[in-house]
């Protein structure tokens, strides 16, 4: 029965494959199923449960119907932390784009200027991927050092204002700027990495012609280098966002588990329902995380298939 | 000359973490006695060691007999699952980035949406997959599910999308089959991007803290990520040494691939 | 062409470093497939059989039973286990008298599978003769019989016997004191190579010496943490030991090293081992870990006994001797602390014992605990053919993380997880809410009807529907030390901020620890049920209490190295905020001292110091108790049975009597028996650097041990504070301690993080 079952399916799929155009249609699935079938078990499934475990009790025993969603809608903590969460991705990410943006910009121009020490700007592009790479906790030692009371930041403000500073900067209403620059540390070299990509991806030819047309720097800039961007603009913004969530790891071990209530993120929030075990309240709020990505994907794929359409 | 100072920005913590791994112990505790909480004392910044030495990095290396053990645990677990990401990744990301089919739009963004959730909210859930399938306390728990994580393919199918089309329409033309184009064009002009992908994987499986911890109930399959935090608060000292060889792995990648890195982007540009 | 060459050094050194790597272990690797292909020689007599690796199902382990012993020196002192030179097991005890003084040695030979009496052993009249107390008996490679004793002094003396009778005294002059300090070297071991040269072993180094006393060679090794523990052994022209945290090979011919063996995996937590040959050059190391051996130029343990299986791994016992038999079996011999109580035990390898027992139970902790590992041996032994692994999340100085508890939640969630859970540490109020535990109330119904325990402090985890999640398995004891009036200032927030004393109240220390021990004195006025505060005002309260109580003594958030060393404080933050304070008051820097009695050794300076005065009272603090090792099953266990007998294992009589000094029992018998026991040879002493003060204290008397016990049988309070609130208490106030806010801006800020934290 199961073998005839697999010639039946085999069949048909040589069938398609054979009928005019079916090798089309086939093709990229034949690409794809590799990575298809095991992101749908190992991520797939999983987050299945998650939407499942949402309308559940903490041990998946009892149904609860939307009531976990309106207990983490309630949720004060849910609220603060959601507040902060959108805050800090609306100031880190732009900070960020443009931070590793203009640092590209800065690389590549003295590049040109000066071939000769394109060598040494191997060396120099190496280091400012290193922070990247460094374990949190390691790190988190180094801004200790210059972060706490008598740290080397207090001292550097003594110095040049002459009075005492004793601010424990992780702890005060600096945390959010604080947080900020330690997460802009860690990822605007390696995002100023993939700007150099795509910026080394434009066409010198486009350049070349512009300026002949004469087009000044900041026209060139506008028209052929920025357009020639927005695929690394994409790429680079997703990355950011997903290391946005890590940056828990950092504010987890520089602040404690409860920090300054303006760096609390969603990330604490999550943390902590993990440890008492609301995994109820953790997955129904995850769930409405991604319903709110979900619903601009959506809007933008409707839109263009009518525009497609017309 | 801006620049220069965005450089400044990153590199004095890196040289405070260097100098920190070179330095002897006291005076690392004497320097530092406040931040690493063992007293209350001045910092004493230091960008070099006064006393430079190498007895955090020798007592890492030679006499810590489990960071070898984790450190080739963490070899064996990150190694294999990038190589798997390579085969498995690299053709859906063609796929996404080549092909047109019903759904694709859905899937991608289905793909993109699973990266961005948080590893705790699906921990339970993976936990029951892997508990399932029967791997768990093995390497095989933290490979597996990572060969199947979806930020490569994303950022691969970023790269693909910039070959111009006419390039592999060119080559259909000239007879050549779907698979050779892929593996004849769209890997050596998607190449950087591969690296691109790798290395932030490897940088990700490196450092893993949860999925070891939560898989791997016996502590002789421990990667080396979980060494540090077990040793940051006594041994501030061979943390520091243990960052520098952590991310020397990765820089020495990065280094060697470079190159390749940013010749194949330009290639592939100049040939637009 | 330069980037060529960037390129080139890129790789040589990432070539380096993989090469630096792999010679670290290509060592291992080698040495793994030596060990299992060739078989480990004994004394040249054949092989081991077949040292399996362990896996489920397969069969094969050392097995153990006790060795009888004669009656009368059961709980003798141990002097030796040695091998004789005809190779029978040979057992040495001494009897003391009560001030420590050998009154009588007994002599053991085991012949014939019994022990037999050796009457008038000649050492012994030796030793008689001079007036000396036996302290070592070991036989040389020379095949002479050397003995050791300490006169009056202290002072070690050497003789080799015999034949006629008589002794010959060697190296008279090594053991005399030197240097000015008042006692001689007495060697923990002496080792007699076959050319009669002498292997003293000290406390810092060893010492080879012809036998005219003339010093050969020196070597290095590590302190034990203990005078009468030796860690080495020679064999042929080699000795082994321990220096710098690893096994250290010697060529006694020329003093060189010849390799360092690290031996982090089998240290254990107690550090000590015994060190004994193969025969071949490869070395066996007996702890508490099991028994372990490696070849010689290995870098691999085989793990040849697993400690946890049977008593090496009991907390109770401590391991002496351990020695190899004629038929690759093995022979230890154990005390209880302190020397006596000697048992006996010997290790054959069983063909037809699963090398794993086939059903198992884990016991799941944050940390090492000993009374859990103690009772793991004890069920252990009680029920062979059950596997109890006691999981760690941490190795024994490491920090919990919250990564390692989410680990555990999420075995928890999937409905796995250990059987028995050990609580300290983790969000218990959560588990119990969530469903996690058992209810024991059945279980603890049963032992309270027993009359076996002490039921006051199993009720007091009494819920309010009657269930009982969770049992402590030990308890400590806060205790006030001081006059009436300062002790009556202790009964609520007021009275101790408006102390009015000579001096101040409490020592000067650091705010966290006052904080922390204010929050259980004042447990119940602060807290609803330990997690929420009472309320903002009480807050307020708090933190000026502490503030009043702190400025009156000079507290800070930290000190100085240098303010440590002149005011006897340290930034040493202690969980329950408690540091015994009774020398601060006993020296007269406050008018009361506080301890936590987790012990009778505990008690011995406070008792003291309340003698020092007729006024000084010592009483508990209302009816206050801080559990400890707070265990639950696990709900969803597959082996309720087992669980349940584990935790009556736990509660139980045989585990609860011993002192492992992490705290009182809660068996009741076990209570009244540890109560009785006398140890006079105990006593402490302590003295601030400058000499300013001084004093000394003896075992408490029975009637102390008595009051202490009764006040124990009277607390019926748990004080659990909620650690994650403890510290947002203390991140909050250090601000206002500082002087840098007033009290309402920090209480804000504490009740502002406080509302996140019940919100969630």
């Amino acid at each position: 029965m199961w073998k005839l079952q697999r010639i039946k399916f085999f069949g048909s799929c040589l069938f398609i494959w054979r009928s005019k155009g079916g090798k089309k249609k086939l093709l990229p699935w034949l690409f794809l199923t590799p990575s298809l079938v095991g992101v749908i078990v190992f991520t797939g499934i999983p987050f299945l449960d998650v939407i499942k475990r949402s309308f559940q009790d903490a041990m998946g025993t009892r149904f609860m119907g939307l009531r976990n969603y309106q207990a983490v809608l309630e949720n004060s903590a849910f609220r603060l932390a959601t507040g902060n969460t959108v805050r800090f991705l609306a100031v880190c990410m732009p900070l960020l784009l443009l931070l590793s943006l203009g640092m590209a910009l800065l690389i590549s121009s003295s590049a040109e200027q000066n071939r000769l020490r394109d060598q040494g700007m191997g060396i120099f592009r190496t280091t400012l991927v290193l922070p990247m790479t460094i374990p949190a906790a390691s790190m988190v030692l180094v801004w200790k050092i210059i972060l706490c009371p008598e740290g080397t930041l207090n001292q550097l403000l003594a110095g040049v204002t002459g009075t005492v500073w004793e601010t424990d900067w992780a702890f005060s209403q600096w945390a959010f700027p604080v947080l900020i620059i330690t997460y802009l540390w860690k990822h605007a070299g390696y995002d100023m990495i993939l700007w150099l990509a795509g910026l080394w991806g434009i066409s010198g030819e486009l350049y070349e012609a512009a300026k002949i047309d004469g087009a000044g720097a900041w026209a060139r800039m506008w028209y052929i280098t920025l357009p020639g961007l927005t695929g690394t603009f994409g790429l680079v913004g997703v990355l950011s966002i997903v290391n946005s969530f890590r940056v828990y790891r950092e504010a987890y071990l520089l602040a404690g588990s409860y920090p300054e209530p303006s760096i609390y993120l969603i990330p604490h929030l999550f943390a902590h329902w993990f440890l008492s075990l609301d995994v109820q309240k953790m997955t129904a709020a995850a769930v409405m995380m991604v319903g709110a990505a979900v619903l601009p994907m959506a809007v933008a794929l409707v839109i263009r298939r009518r525009s497609d359409g017309q | 000359m801006a620049l220069f100072f965005v450089c400044l920005f990153v590199w004095l913590p890196l040289l405070v973490m260097i100098s920190g791994a070179l330095m002897p112990a006291d005076e690392l505790y004497w320097r530092y006695l406040s931040p690493l909480g063992l007293g209350k004392d001045k910092v004493r910044l230091a960008f070099l060691p006064t006393y430079p030495s190498l007895e955090a990095l020798w007592e890492l290396l030679f006499c810590s007999p489990g960071f070898f053990v984790m450190f080739w645990n963490s070899c064996i677990q990150v190694l294999p699952m990038l190589a798997g990401q390579c085969l498995v990744g690299a053709p859906a990301a063609w796929a996404f980035a080549k092909f047109s089919f019903p759904g694709k739009r859905t899937l991608f963004g289905a793909y993109v949406l699973l990266m961005v959730l948080p590893f705790q909210v699906t921990q339970v859930s993976n936990y029951l997959v892997l508990d399932r399938i029967g791997l768990m306390n093995t390497h095989l728990a933290l490979i597996i599910p990572g060969i199947w994580s979806t930020l490569p393919v994303f950022i691969m199918t970023k790269s693909f999308e910039t070959i111009p089309r006419q390039l592999l329409e060119a080559a259909y033309l000239d007879g050549a089959g779907d698979v050779y184009t892929f593996l004849h064009i769209g890997m050596p002009l998607g190449y950087p991007a591969v690296v691109t992908a790798l290395m932030l994987s490897f940088v990700e499986g490196w450092n893993s803290l949860e999925q070891p911890i939560t898989y791997l109930k016996d502590k002789t399959l421990w990667p080396l990520s979980l060494y540090l935090p077990d040793i940051a608060k006594d041994k501030a000292s061979v943390a520091f040494a243990a960052a520098l060889v952590t991310c020397l792995l990765p820089a020495l990648v990065y280094l060697n691939c470079q190159e390749e890195l940013e010749q194949g982007v330009a290639t592939s540009g100049l040939k637009q | 062409m330069r980037k060529i060459y960037g390129k080139i050094t890129a790789w040589i050194l990432a070539a380096g470093l993989a090469v630096g790597l792999l010679s670290g272990c290509q060592k291992r690797e080698v040495n793994k497939i030596q060990e299992s292909t060739a078989s480990i020689g004994v004394n040249g007599q054949g092989p081991i059989s077949g040292h399996e690796p362990e896996n489920s199902g397969a069969l094969g382990r050392y097995g153990e039973t006790q060795m009888e012993l004669p009656e009368e020196i059961k709980e003798q002192s141990l002097c030796q286990f040695i091998r004789g030179t005809g190779g029978d097991l040979e057992l040495f005890t001494m009897n003391r008298d009560s001030s420590g003084t050998v009154t009588k040695v007994f002599h053991y030979r085991y012949q014939n599978g019994a022990w037999e009496k050796e009457e008038n052993w000649q050492g012994e009249q030796i030793l008689k003769d001079r007036s000396l107390d036996l302290s070592l008996v070991t036989y040389g490679m020379d095949k002479g019989c050397y003995i050791g004793g300490t006169d009056q002094e202290y002072q070690f003396h050497l003789f080799k016997l015999k034949e006629d009778g008589t002794a010959t005294e060697l190296l008279e002059e090594v053991f005399k004191p030197k240097d000015g300090s008042s006692y001689g070297l007495i060697p923990p071991k002496v080792e007699v190579l076959e050319n009669g040269n002498l292997l003293i072993y000290g406390y810092w180094d060893l010492s080879l010496y012809d036998p005219s006393g003339v010093l050969l060679y020196t070597f290095a090794k590590d302190f034990s943490g203990s005078t009468s523990e030796a860690r080495g052994f020679c064999e042929g022209e080699e000795l082994v030991t321990v220096q710098e945290d690893q096994l250290v090979r010697y060529n006694l011919k020329n003093g060189k090293v010849l390799e360092a063996i690290a031996w982090e995996e089998i240290k254990g937590s107690r550090e000590t081992v015994i060190l004994f040959g193969d025969g071949n050059g490869g070395i066996y190391a007996a702890n508490e870990t099991g028994l372990s051996h490696i070849n010689k130029g290995g870098t691999l343990w085989e793990i040849l006994m697993d400690g946890s299986l049977n008593h090496m791994g009991m907390r109770s016992l401590f391991l002496q001797q351990f020695l190899q038999g004629d038929q690759g079996d093995f022979y230890g011999a154990f005390t209880s602390e302190g020397g006596s109580g000697i048992q006996i035990f010997h290790y054959a390898y069983d063909q037809d014992l699963s090398s794993v027992p086939p059903s198992g139970l884990t016991v799941y902790s944050l940390t090492d605990n000993s009374t859990v590992r103690q009772a793991a041996s004890q069920f252990q032994s009680e029920h062979p053919d059950i596997r109890v692994e006691v999981r760690t999340a941490t190795e024994k100085d490491g920090t919990v993380t919250e990564e390692m508890i989410q680990g555990l939640n999420t075995e928890l969630l999937s409905g796995k997880g250990a059987d028995v859970l050990i609580l300290d540490g983790l969000p218990v109020d959560s588990y119990i809410e969530k469903g996690i535990l058992m209810d024991l109330s059945s279980l603890v119904g049963e032992l309270e009807t027993s009359e076996e325990m002490l039921n006051n402090l199993l009720e007091g985890f009494r819920q309010e529907d009657g269930a009982i999640y969770q049992v402590p398995a030990r308890i400590e004891i806060p205790v006030l030390l001081g006059e009436d009036k300062a002790i009556a200032a202790y009964s609520s927030l007021g009275t101790m901020a408006g102390y009015k004393g000579e001096r101040p109240l409490v020592p000067i220390e650091i705010y966290e620890n006052l904080l922390r021990m204010t929050a259980r004195l004042q447990y119940e006025e602060l807290f609803i049920n330990g997690k929420g505060l009472a309320d903002r005002d009480t807050l307020i309260r708090y933190l000026e209490t502490v503030r009043v109580i702190g400025e009156a003594s000079n507290s800070k958030n930290s000190f100085t190295e240098e303010e440590g060393k002149t005011y006897w404080v340290s930034n040493h933050v202690q969980p329950s905020g408690i540091r015994d304070s009774a020398i601060q008051y006993d020296a007269g820097h406050c008018d009361s001292g506080i301890a936590s009695f987790g012990c009778f050794m505990d008690l011995c300076i406070p008792v003291e110091v309340r003698s020092h005065s007729d006024k000084t009272r010592m009483v508990s603090v209302g009816k206050l108790y801080l559990p400890l090792t707070l265990t639950g099953i696990n709900r969803s266990t597959a082996n309720e049975d087992m669980a349940k007998e584990f935790v009556r294992c736990l509660l139980s009589f045989e585990v609860q009597k011993e002192e492992l000094y992490d705290g009182f029992p809660v068996n009741k018998k076990a209570l009244e028996t540890i109560t009785e026991r006398e140890k006079e040879s105990w006593s402490v002493g302590s003295s601030a650097g400058d000499g300013s003060y001084e004093i000394h204290a003896d075992w408490p008397d029975l009637e102390t041990r008595r009051e202490v016990a009764s006040m124990i049988e009277a607390l019926t309070i748990p004080a659990v504070v909620d650690e994650t609130m403890m510290n947002m208490i203390v991140e909050g106030s250090r601000d206002y301690y500082d002087n840098k806010e007033n009290v309402e801006a920090a209480a804000d800020k504490i009740l502002r993080k406080l509302s996140i934290y019940l919100a969630e």
